[in-house]
């Protein structure tokens, strides 16, 4: 058993495609990151389905747990955007969550990284291209997703509270002054509103690369953690014992991680749109 | 920048790749789960407040019903003691009644007794007076020895009924 021991590939911040080819191919797209996008898009769909085949008012289980979750999420998304846009809003955020969540809960299944193309080596069997990569530890799903929400995000902003209303927000002289204080003012908040503009063009990108680096850094941990026999050059029976025992407090750590980043992303989604968002009565400023 | 996004391992089909998935888990989503659960949610929401409306109906109902059987009581009790107290005078009339009935009927026996013994006695006392007038007639005549007339029998009998009289 020892002869075939699994090293577990170290995440790449490049998702390799999962068929390898020499030069260009038309499957590059298909990395492994985007085939596990596929196999979390797929259960997410199946199991929606499967609450909401048939829909009760006295629900059974599985519909009751699908309730508890988005009837959680819509009152957190209601409380922090307003009842005014959780309609509409509220159907994005809590994909979002969702995903996040599931894509980063995928990540802890045992194979996830360890399966794949790799060589021998004399430690065993190195994984070089794992078929399964957390998608959620690739730039370009947090990117994506980012950006969907951000395209979402300018079109809800604008739609709500119209175009002058939305670079009022921006430039606006705020606090309510009046008179020669905000004409005198008018400058600064010009100002304020650049550094904000510049804030809001990085949202996409401040957004992704928590959620990237996160994710990414609990799998280097794991991975670490999994492989730190190895490395310490112990023998195998050693090795292979400490690849099971240590990493599992680690696994407990990267589910809460996984669930703490879903939070933060929707939480932060659902502030940037109810900044944009909230009429000037409601903001109490 | 161009580096900075292949250092990330950015890549424009990879992105977009993952901008469809994830646009398709959304529409699906929206419209086949969040749609669907938030209408029940919202069915739900509305049988609730109807619930309670009917609740508080019923509630409202059973304080009126309250109200009216305590009326209907109050009025059913009144009506009981009035009918008690128009039974009470009814009977105190028709007991008052017969007994004057009864006073007036034994009067009348008293009355029609107390003829009737005085018809008795004065036929009695007409009866002693005639015996006694027979008598003194009869004993007058045998001591005297001789048959008396009628006119002495006449006189006899007017001065014995004189004497009883007095």
């Amino acid at each position: 058993m020892l002869d075939s021991f699994f090293v577990a590939a170290a995440l790449t911040l490049d998702a390799p495609a999962i068929i390898p080819s020499s030069g260009e191919s038309f499957f590059d797209w298909l990395s492994n990151s985007v085939f596990v996008s596929f196999v979390v898009s797929a259960f997410i769909i199946w199991f929606a389905r499967q609450a909401t085949k048939q829909l009760t008012v006295v629900p059974g289980p599985t519909q009751n747990m699908f309730e508890a979750v988005v009837q959680g999420l819509y009152d957190l998304i209601e409380s922090i955007v307003g009842s005014h846009m959780v309609a509409r809003a509220f159907s994005l955020l809590a994909t979002l969550f969702i995903f996040i969540l599931v894509s980063n809960w995928f990540a802890l299944l045992p194979g996830v990284g360890s399966i794949g193309w790799g060589k021998d080596t004399p430690a065993g069997f190195e994984v070089l291209t794992p078929i399964l990569r957390p998608t959620t530890a690739d730039m370009n799903m947090t990117l994506a997703m980012a950006c969907v929400f951000m395209v979402f995000w300018l079109y809800w902003s604008i739609s709500e509270v119209g175009i002058k209303g939305f670079l009022d927000h921006i430039f606006g002289v705020k606090g309510g002054l009046t008179g020669f204080m905000a004409l005198a003012l008018i400058p600064v908040f010009l100002f304020v509103g650049v550094i904000e503009v510049v804030s809001m063009a990085f949202r996409p990108m401040s957004l992704s690369l928590r959620l990237f680096g996160n994710v990414f850094a609990g799998e280097t941990l794991l991975s670490t953690m999994i492989t730190l026999g190895k490395q310490l050059n112990l023998p195998d029976w050693i090795a292979y014992a400490l690849s099971v025992t240590i990493p599992v407090p680690f696994y407990f750590l990267e589910i809460l991680v996984g669930l703490l980043q879903a939070t933060v992303f929707l939480l932060l989604c659902s502030v940037y749109l109810q900044l944009s968002t909230s009429h000037d009565e409601e903001e109490g400023h | 920048m161009d580096e900075l996004l292949t250092q990330f391992g950015i890549s424009g089909p990879k992105f977009i790749a993952q901008v469809i998935l994830f646009l398709i888990v959304y529409a699906v989503l929206k419209k086949f789960a969040f749609g669907p659960i938030i209408a029940v949610f919202e069915e739900r929401k509305k049988a609730i407040a109807e619930s309670q409306a009917n609740a508080e109906k019923i509630k409202k109902q059973l304080a009126e019903a309250e109200i009216r059987y305590q009326e209907i009581l109050r009025k059913a009790n009144s009506e009981a003691q009035h009918l008690i107290e128009e039974a009470r005078a009814a009977s105190e009339a028709t007991t008052q009644k017969h007994l004057q009935q009864a006073i007036k009927d034994a009067e009348n026996i008293i009355s029609k007794a107390r003829e009737s013994v005085d018809l008795d006695r004065a036929r009695m006392v007409a009866d002693v007076k005639r015996e006694m007038i027979h008598l003194v007639v009869d004993t007058t005549s045998k001591v005297a020895g001789k048959i008396l007339t009628e006119a002495d029998q006449e006189r006899l009998a007017g001065e014995t009924t004189k004497q009883l009289a007095a």
